[in-house]
């Protein structure tokens, strides 16, 4: 199983152009676990027309994220969306993360979540599907991060929950 | 200076001190097995091939440099209704190698979209437990897309069959005999292919479906091409997977398009019968545009696409065109193109800059396009050479971003209204201008893609970089608000995130493209941070601009290997580089660097701790010793508060030495340090990044020190400096600019500072609103 998976991430796409934006359907999601604080900090980069076209295909054609301020409804639709896309569980339980905000950096948007309470990460499971309806091609990388130890976990459409364990 | 002398004597006297210490407390340990130079300064000597006739050590062609010559007559007929391109092509083919050739590879690349390919075969999948009806039609019932080459024949000269054989995307063709040096083959190939909507599953080229049925054409590997053979891969027959592109040799094009009379065209080469497919008012227009330097002409306008849309020809046009010295060959047509030209030079030559685009992509790209095409041709001129080809074509695209010689297609499309964002703005400028800038390398500088992706694309990518600055200063309306152009990709710190992440997941950016993981980042984003990083911190700007534009020059219209540049830019520039290939282009290693801690330290002409035990030592006695000035450290025994206050003035030996051999004339001259300090940088990280160091004093003045990389040559983990200064230090800050691509800045600050990451920086932003 774990050399199909590194087979697929060897061969990102088949056909991929020679474009210098994104031509490659990635998102990056960091989670760091910031053990005085006993928090997760997570930030999700998305490329901003690639999430944009799938909430205006799933709830109105009219939304937009294009600017910096967008509207409630349009923040309802992309936190409605984030919390069914995105689930952890930590020690096997899932957890509920709060929505700091967003912010956008050229062509993509910078989602910051949080969640609290947590005194220890013995295994950390994330699904992430952020696009995957839309793409098939769509990876959704994690980096994790605690201290200096670095783990990471690409899912894509056939695998989109990766598991982590730090026993 | 003498004074400068008895210091550092001390120095040495006070430092081995601790050494011998050192030595005296390494116990009984295991013995260490032998290993090899694991220097990080060794020089490329193992990796890099051995020069040769053909390469030499210096980075540039050799004596008996060569390459071989294709040549090409076409005769091509657009199917517009079924979407079908039928051609018929005569390849000359000129063994220029000393080797005796047996057999000739083709390449057939629409076979990666044949019924029967591979390609879908090497991705992995797993079985889903539910599935879109859609999908499942699609995936397992339903007839895949016939794509691929369908050959018809493969002749020789007199009409004989050549025997060949298809292995997937590679046809090996057979010469009646060997092809000796210096000979030529001629043989002819007759095909035909369906060709594909390139919106359904991305291909680099094929047609788009408008609105109203209309086909917009991006045609390019659309004929059996030869593939290349050097002294360094004999033939290049990897096979095309998808990813990686192309190698291809330099020749002559002699093509006939023969398409729908109502279609727009335009395509590589110098249009020979100009007369004949333009109507009088195009022929106008495009003489006019030929004086126009500062705005575009429209030679086909908007209402003139749009009425050409509404028919479907039954007649047929002819565009004849002739094509020297490139690699590759690209056609636009489409009944529902417009077309504009504008002439820029570019150095002592007349260039013209060409947009060919469907109304769906304006306002934007009767805008800009053009512009950004000339302003890039400048910009990539003045860091290589001269553009040399006559024309340089931008054409509009759904989702593409690819390159053929003096023609390119590029995204950037506006919604139904015309309204577009400063996305899709800076998109598509930033496309065409990596587009455009693909001209330079490989179509000129002609890389071999299908082994080295980052030797086109970390190029281009780069130079886009300050093309995109270039752009952004010539038109500053083009970017308002922004007062500099939002580029993506250049700036050091911008590839950190990539460089810090899992070790796994990282490949060196030497590793072929189709196996690499994070393609993007490895082979566009880090060779062009790279190169950003010698330009403006390594080498400085003067002495890399030349290296660079040496080796696009040794190579314009050749084909360099990734040694001829790393051998170059040394060669060049007289910096010692191997320590930055090795470490940023063969390894995944990161750069760390910072303070690890700071001692102070006082002079004075008592002896110290440290001395006294060695003259102990070694049975000697304080008289033996010449005059000596101590440095005592702030944490040590020997320090006194009485120190503090004390100037090199209260340091008797100090005095005494100046009076008995400094004329009085230069005494007032002799500069008198009052702090000392010993900074020990450490370096967590592989990369052997110059150390730059910003110095802080109390009275807010700051300078900057950078050490050079080999500071790290004999200490690869920490290294120390003494720094005198008249003022009290009270910062260090370590790569204060960020341009060495620091994964950790934790590090970077004496004292210590505790800088807010970035979740905790934006939590409180948000917070605070």
């Amino acid at each position: 199983m774990k050399f199909l998976k590194l087979s697929i991430l060897a061969l990102l796409f088949p056909l991929l152009t020679a474009a210098t934006a994104h031509k490659f359907y990635v998102s990056i999601t960091k989670i760091e676990y910031v053990a005085e604080k006993e928090s997760l900090q997570i930030i999700t980069k998305i490329f901003i027309d690639d999430i944009e076209d799938a909430l205006q295909a799933r709830y109105d054609e009219s939304l937009s994220l294009d600017s910096e301020k967008i509207t409630e409804r349009d923040l309802a639709f992309l936190k409605q969306y984030i919390f069914q896309k995105i689930e952890i569980r930590v020690n096997k339980n899932p957890v509920t993360f709060s929505y700091i905000g967003q912010e956008y950096e050229t062509d993509i948007v910078k989602i910051y979540l949080e969640v609290e309470g947590i005194s220890e990460v013995k295994t950390l499971e994330v699904t992430n599907e952020v696009l995957m309806e839309m793409f098939e091609e769509q990876q959704n990388i994690i980096h994790y991060k605690f201290g200096d130890s670095r783990r990471s976990l690409v899912l894509e459409k056939e695998y989109p929950k990766g598991m982590l364990n730090f026993n | 200076m003498k004074f400068m002398k008895y210091l550092s004597l001390a120095l040495v006297v006070m430092m081995s001190g601790t050494a011998i210490s050192q030595d005296a407390n390494e116990g009984k340990e295991d013995r260490k097995p032998g290993h090899y130079n694991e220097n990080r300064f060794k020089q490329l000597y193992e990796e890099f091939s051995t020069p040769n006739v053909y390469r030499t050590a210096s980075g540039a062609p050799g004596p008996q440099y060569y390459q071989q010559q294709a040549d090409y007559k076409m005769d091509l007929r657009l199917d517009d209704k079924n979407a079908r391109l039928y051609g018929n092509e005569t390849i000359t083919y000129t063994n220029n190698s000393p080797d005796v050739l047996e057999y000739l590879w083709v390449q057939l690349d629409q076979n990666v979209r044949a019924a029967d390919s591979k390609s879908p075969l090497i991705e992995g999948s797993g079985a889903t437990p539910a599935d879109l009806a859609g999908n499942f039609v699609g995936q397992y019932m339903g007839a895949p897309f016939d794509g691929g080459f369908k050959i018809q024949e493969v002749k020789d000269t007199n009409g004989r069959d050549l025997p060949n054989i298809i292995n997937q995307t590679m046809m090996r063709v057979e010469m009646p005999k060997d092809l000796k040096p210096g000979e030529k083959f001629s043989f002819s190939i007759k095909w035909w292919y369906n060709i594909p909507d390139h919106t359904i599953d991305r291909a680099r080229s094929g047609y788009e479906v408008f609105e109203d049925g209309n086909r917009g054409y991006v045609i390019a590997q659309f004929y059996p091409r030869m593939a290349v053979y050097n002294d360094v891969e004999g033939w290049q027959n990897s096979q095309f997977w998808g990813r990686d592109e192309f190698a291809l040799p330099f020749g002559n094009f002699d093509v006939n398009i023969t398409v729908p009379a109502d279609h727009t065209l335009d395509a590589t080469g110098k249009l020979l019968n100009r007369k004949e497919v333009f109507s009088k008012t195009m022929m106008q227009r495009y003489e006019k545009a030929k004086k126009e330097y500062t705005t575009p002409v429209q030679i086909v306008t908007e209402e003139e696409a749009e009425a050409a849309s509404k028919g479907f020809s039954t007649a047929t046009k002819t565009w004849k065109f002739r094509a020297e010295n490139v690699r590759d060959y690209g056609i636009a047509t489409s009944r529902r193109y417009m077309w504009d030209m504008m002439a820029v030079k570019v150095g002592s030559r007349e260039v013209m800059a060409v947009s060919v685009y469907p109304p769906e992509g304006n306002p934007l790209w009767s805008d800009w396009s053009t512009k950004v095409v000339a302003s890039t041709l400048k910009s990539y001129s003045r860091m290589t050479f001269d553009y040399p080809y006559h024309k340089a074509i931008s054409v509009h695209a759904k989702n593409q971003g690819m390159e053929y010689p003096m023609i390119c297609w590029n995204y950037g499309r506006p919604d139904k209204e015309g309204n577009y964002s400063e996305r899709t703005k800076y998109g598509m400028m930033s496309v065409i201008i990596h587009e455009v800038g693909h001209n330079y390398f490989p179509m000129i500088v002609n890389s071999d893609e299908r082994q080295w992706t980052w030797m086109d694309e970390g190029l281009t990518t780069f130079v886009q970089y300050i093309a995109e600055q270039d752009f952004g200063e010539a038109y500053p309306d083009a970017i308002a608000p922004n007062k500099k152009y939002p580029s993506r990709r250049g700036p050091a710190k911008n590839i950190v995130d990539y460089m810090s992440g899992d070790q796994d997941y990282l490949a060196p950016i030497m590793t072929k493209g189709l196996n690499t993981y994070n393609f993007g980042a490895n082979a566009y984003s880090k060779p062009a941070t790279g190169l950003n990083i010698l330009r403006e911190t390594i080498m400085g700007r003067e002495l890399f601009d030349y290296a660079f534009k040496t080796y696009s020059q040794r190579w314009m219209f050749k084909h360099p290997t990734p040694e001829d540049f790393f051998r170059t830019m040394e060669d060049a520039s007289a910096v010692d580089l191997d320590w930055f290939w090795r470490s940023w282009f063969y390894t995944t290693d990161y750069t760390d660097i910072g303070v690890k801690e700071v001692k102070k330290f006082y002079v004075t002409s008592k002896m110290n701790k440290e001395v006294r035990e060695m003259i102990t030592r070694r049975g000697m006695k304080e008289s033996d010793l010449p005059p000596l000035v101590y440095l005592v450290e702030e944490d040590s025994e020997d320090f006194e508060e009485s120190m503090r206050t004390a100037s090199l003035d209260d340091v008797s030996t100090l005095q005494e030495y100046i009076m008995d051999n400094i004329p009085e004339s230069e005494r007032a001259n002799l500069k008198k340090p009052k702090y000392f300090y010993e900074v020990t940088f450490e370096k967590p990280g592989g990369i052997p990044m110059p150390i730059i160091a910003e110095y802080t004093y109390s009275d807010g003045s700051t300078k900057r020190v950078t050490y050079p990389p080999q500071i790290w040559r004999k200490n690869d983990e920490s290294v120390g400096k003494v720094v005198a200064s008249d003022m009290e230090i009270t910062k260090i800050m370590v790569d204060p600019d960020e341009e060495t691509a620091d994964i950790d800045t934790s590090n970077n600050s004496w004292p210590k500072r505790k800088k807010l990451g970035e979740f905790d920086t934006f939590k409180n932003k948000v917070k605070g609103q």
